[in-house]
């Protein structure tokens, strides 16, 4: 199977807003590959006028988070960079005998780019954010510039999030049979740059899936 | 996939039933996020046992249809309904209109208050057709603007019908097995893309409770596409998914949106609501609520009628009965739920006007407001609903513009109330209040405020409900209303007695006891209309009073009427000071001093416990009159029922206390 591989467009948000940001796109991708029974749960984020759908998967919601925050402080550690995250699906090669073995392969046949430009701030507003609130910097940027901002992040990301449905749709072929009835069906992972700045990429990714578990079997 | 070409048949059976249940959870998945009737938001009635939460995630139980896609989804029913004609044939397209339905801007945001809640009524009781057949029958003779601001295609054409080629993707068939797993991710799509688009903004405010919108969403499903204008598909955006082949067609969805929808909502919510914010903000009523938020259930209950729930959700529950807070008019808004809509809107509409307007000769207008007290008893009681109450209310041609937004509001906002009451002297409030409250405790205000409350207290234990709820549910309506008036009148003493006479009387009380006093009272009638003084002060407190309480029991409406009347005799003036709370006590007959005197021992001596909690509402409420009006009038009015209450339980119950005794002699006589 080929792997798909999709470039979201790029966003520019500040520090606080990343959570939100990718709450949003990576409960979206994980949605529409969640083949199994579903209880969509809708959400309405806490920063945008949006509301997006989760599974209704715990296991997932909280590796999501924990993925987030992992970037945000990565984030933090190197300010003023344009950053990716990778969501990536994947098959597991001889699932059935050694699906738990570290020998186990995985054939990942779709990729999801989240860009990300994080604008610089002063930390001081958002040093650590909590994994269930967003932290709202009280900012001494204008209000209205910032509301400008806020609106055309806004609009930014729903037109991610359309391109995300838009690339669901088109590329259907690629999909290999659904291993799991329940909720997320395909073994999935996020991947995000790590402390040195080289390390992320495809061939990280390769590196640790040949040694890693699979993240998510449900 | 690998294409089962071996099996047609069946695959084509398969297919054809994918797809057929693709129509059925398509249509499912938008009207979820588009007819607020339907909405998962907005679960009422059955849906929300199944589901309360919004999304559908909430329930637990697998549906056969759930299953279907692997999407569960909330429970639809009208939706379901609809699918099931669309099974007959898949070769036709389904296409949904959602149609944003926008009243005049310039309406009176009370006229459409009580409409909406019609309409919402509708909903409930009529989903299927609502569904196919939305607006028309809600907004029957009000001007409103429809608008298609979506329009979603599900279409499934044959290759027979459509020509060999298969549109440019791949010719390849799709196995069943394949369309099943790629319709499932256009689902998802489709789930998410519903709410992404702008009309779910709309949908989402729409079902935020607690608002009144000048719009609403409504939807039409049908077999053919009725074309836009130019100028209309000019505005459309379209998005259309990418359609699946299968061996015998090729099944897409799209839909035609408006992208620009936020101008329009934020044009008709916001004249309404700055409308309306007045009424609510600081007026005692909120905080009432506040204080009793569990009230408001037991209240709903008793009236029992799906409708008349609804309203009071809607405008806030507890004041539900009177809620037409929102709308001047409280009748109107009664009118409508209970299905009386024609005679007591007509009735009632009136005096919605008047009252804004100036003020009449206080005498005329309460001997105005009694008759026509006595008449809507009379029309209405027999009909369960509480149009009775409200209309005599309403018709209040209401002399001075305190009545009148007393009356209008008097269910709703205390505020307007207390303003009635303070009548010639607003800054006087308080003091004014303070005299009548002699008066209430005495003989027959007692009576008559226990008249009152006893109407609503059956009602509520008709409805099963527990004695205390009821005593609660009773003091949270009268509180409202009733509470400002009365704390102001009565000194913290006296808002003991009552308190502790209503709880215990509550706790004592069968429907049969309250009708002899009633009866008794309707004697008494005529005379109170002659007593100008105390009339205006009583009136407005009976009168919010009987929205909530009266309406539920039929046996003593005219003997509710009269103790109203007596009420409102009795009721000192308003306009006396605290300073003179005293001398107006001594002014005022020996019997009512004497009474309440006596309902107080009495009332302190039977129930020290009930004292405690109802003396705690009383206490705030008579602190509270000094220096607030509104908040004020309605404790008083609390205390007036509170009186009233002690006084029918003490008459009831002659065994308890000599008081008791006296203060029935004296209630008797005063009736005669």
């Amino acid at each position: 199977m080929n792997c798909e591989v999709c470039q979201l467009k790029e966003l520019e948000v500040e520090h606080f807003e990343i959570r939100e940001v990718l709450r949003c796109i990576l409960h979206t991708i994980v949605f529409h590959r969640a083949l199994g029974l579903v209880r969509p749960k809708d959400i309405d984020s806490e920063l945008f006028e949006i509301t997006y759908v989760q599974c209704g998967d715990a296991e997932l919601e909280k590796k999501i988070e924990e993925k987030i925050d992992q970037f945000i402080g990565w984030v933090e550690k190197h300010p003023n960079k344009k950053s990716q995250i990778c969501l990536s699906f994947y098959e597991v090669k001889n699932k059935q005998a050694t699906w738990f073995s570290n020998k186990t392969e995985r054939l990942y046949w779709e990729q999801w780019y989240i860009n990300l430009n994080v604008a610089q701030q002063p930390k001081a507003h958002f040093a650590k954010s909590h994994h269930s609130k967003v932290v709202v910097d009280p900012g001494e940027c204008a209000l209205v510039e910032r509301s400008v901002r806020r609106a055309a992040l806004e609009a930014a990301l729903r037109e991610v999030l359309f391109q995300i449905i838009k690339f669901v749709n088109e590329k259907r072929d690629h999909i290999p049979p659904v291993p799991n009835v329940e909720g997320v069906s395909f073994p999935y992972e996020i991947t995000i740059p790590s402390s040195s700045d080289s390390s992320f990429g495809m061939d990280v990714i390769k590196r640790m899936l040949q040694t890693g578990h699979p993240t998510m079997l449900s | 996939m690998a294409s089962s070409q071996s099996n047609i048949h069946s695959e084509s059976a398969k297919i054809e039933q994918i797809i057929t249940e693709f129509f059925t959870k398509s249509l499912h998945i938008i009207l979820e996020s588009r007819s607020p009737c339907v909405s998962s938001r907005n679960y009422s009635g059955e849906q929300i046992l199944s589901s309360p939460s919004s999304s559908s995630s909430s329930s637990s139980s697998v549906k056969p249809r759930d299953k279907w896609f692997n999407l569960a989804l909330r429970v639809c029913p009208s939706a379901l309904e609809n699918i099931d004609l669309w099974r007959q044939s898949n070769q036709e397209p389904m296409v949904v209109d959602v149609i944003l339905i926008q009243r005049p801007t310039d309406l009176d945001p009370v006229r459409c208050s009580p409409r909406r809640g019609l309409a919402r009524n509708y909903s409930l009781k009529e989903r299927f057709r609502n569904c196919w057949n939305p607006g028309q029958e809600e907004y029957p003779s009000e001007v409103k603007r429809e608008k298609i601001i979506e329009r979603w295609i599900v279409q499934y054409e044959s290759r027979k019908s459509r020509d060999s080629s298969s549109g440019g993707k791949r010719t390849g068939s799709t196995s069943s097995h394949s369309l099943y797993k790629k319709s499932i991710i256009l689902l998802r799509s489709l789930y998410v893309t519903v709410r992404l688009l702008p009309a779910y903004k709309l949908f989402r405010d729409l079902n935020s409770s607690g608002q009144i919108h000048t719009f609403n969403l409504d939807h039409r499903v049908c077999s053919f596409v009725e074309p836009f204008t130019r100028r209309e598909e000019a505005e459309m955006q379209q998005f259309g998914f990418m359609p699946i082949d299968t061996n015998g067609g090729r099944l897409s969805l799209s839909v035609l949106y408006h992208p620009k929808l936020s101008d329009v909502n934020l044009e008709s919510s916001t004249p309404i609501s700055t409308q309306l914010i007045p009424d609510y903000v600081g007026s005692p009523m909120t905080d009432p609520l506040k204080r009793f938020p569990s009230l408001p259930v037991t209240t709903h209950v008793s009236p029992s009628s799906a409708p008349f729930c609804r309203r009071h959700s809607w405008s806030y529950d507890l004041y539900g009965a009177s809620a037409p807070s929102a709308s001047p008019s409280p009748s109107p808004t009664y009118s409508d739920s209970r299905g009386f809509p024609s005679n007591m809107t007509s009735n009632r509409l009136p005096p919605t006007s008047s009252p804004h307007h100036p003020p009449e000769t206080p005498l005329s207008s309460n001997t105005s407001l009694a008759h026509n007290k006595n008449t809507s008893f009379d029309e209405y009681w027999p009909s369960p609903t509480f149009s009775p109450s409200p209309s005599p209310s309403p018709p209040t041609h209401v002399p001075g513009d305190h009545l009148s937004k007393a009356l209008l509001r008097s269910e709703s906002a205390p505020v307007s109330i207390s303003a009635a009451k303070l009548g010639g002297s607003p800054g006087l409030p308080t003091t004014h209040m303070l005299p009548p409250s002699p008066s209430l405790k005495g003989t027959r205000p007692g009576l008559q405020i226990d008249n009152v409350r006893a109407p609503a207290r059956p009602a509520d234990v008709q409805t099963c409900i527990t004695a205390q709820k009821i005593l609660y549910a009773g003091r949270d309506e009268v509180g409202n209303l009733s509470g400002a008036k009365i704390s102001s009148n009565s000194s913290p003493r006296i808002s003991f007695s009552r308190s502790s006479s209503r709880l215990s009387f509550q706790d004592e009380f069968d429907g049969s006891d309250f009708a002899c006093p009633f009866a008794v009272d309707d004697d008494d009638l005529m005379d109170l209309h002659t007593r100008p003084e105390s009339f205006d002060g009583k009136r407005l407190l009976s009168e919010p009073l009987e929205p909530g309480g009266l309406f539920p029991i039929r046996k003593s409406q005219d003997a509710a009427v009269g103790s109203l009347v007596r009420m409102l005799k009795t009721a000192p003036p308003l306009h006396h000071d605290s300073n003179s709370f005293k001398l107006s006590r001594a002014s005022e007959p020996e019997n009512r001093s004497k009474s309440t005197k006596e309902a107080e021992e009495t009332s302190d001596l039977e129930v020290k416990e009930v004292q405690n909690t109802a003396s705690c509402s009383s206490f705030t409420s008579s602190r509270l009159l000094m220096s607030k009006t509104t908040a004020d009038a309605l404790e008083e009015l609390q205390g007036y029922r509170e009186i009233k209450e002690l006084l029918l339980r003490q008459s009831s119950r002659s065994q308890t206390v000599a008081n008791d005794a006296h203060v029935a002699q004296s209630v008797s006589g005063d009736t005669k």
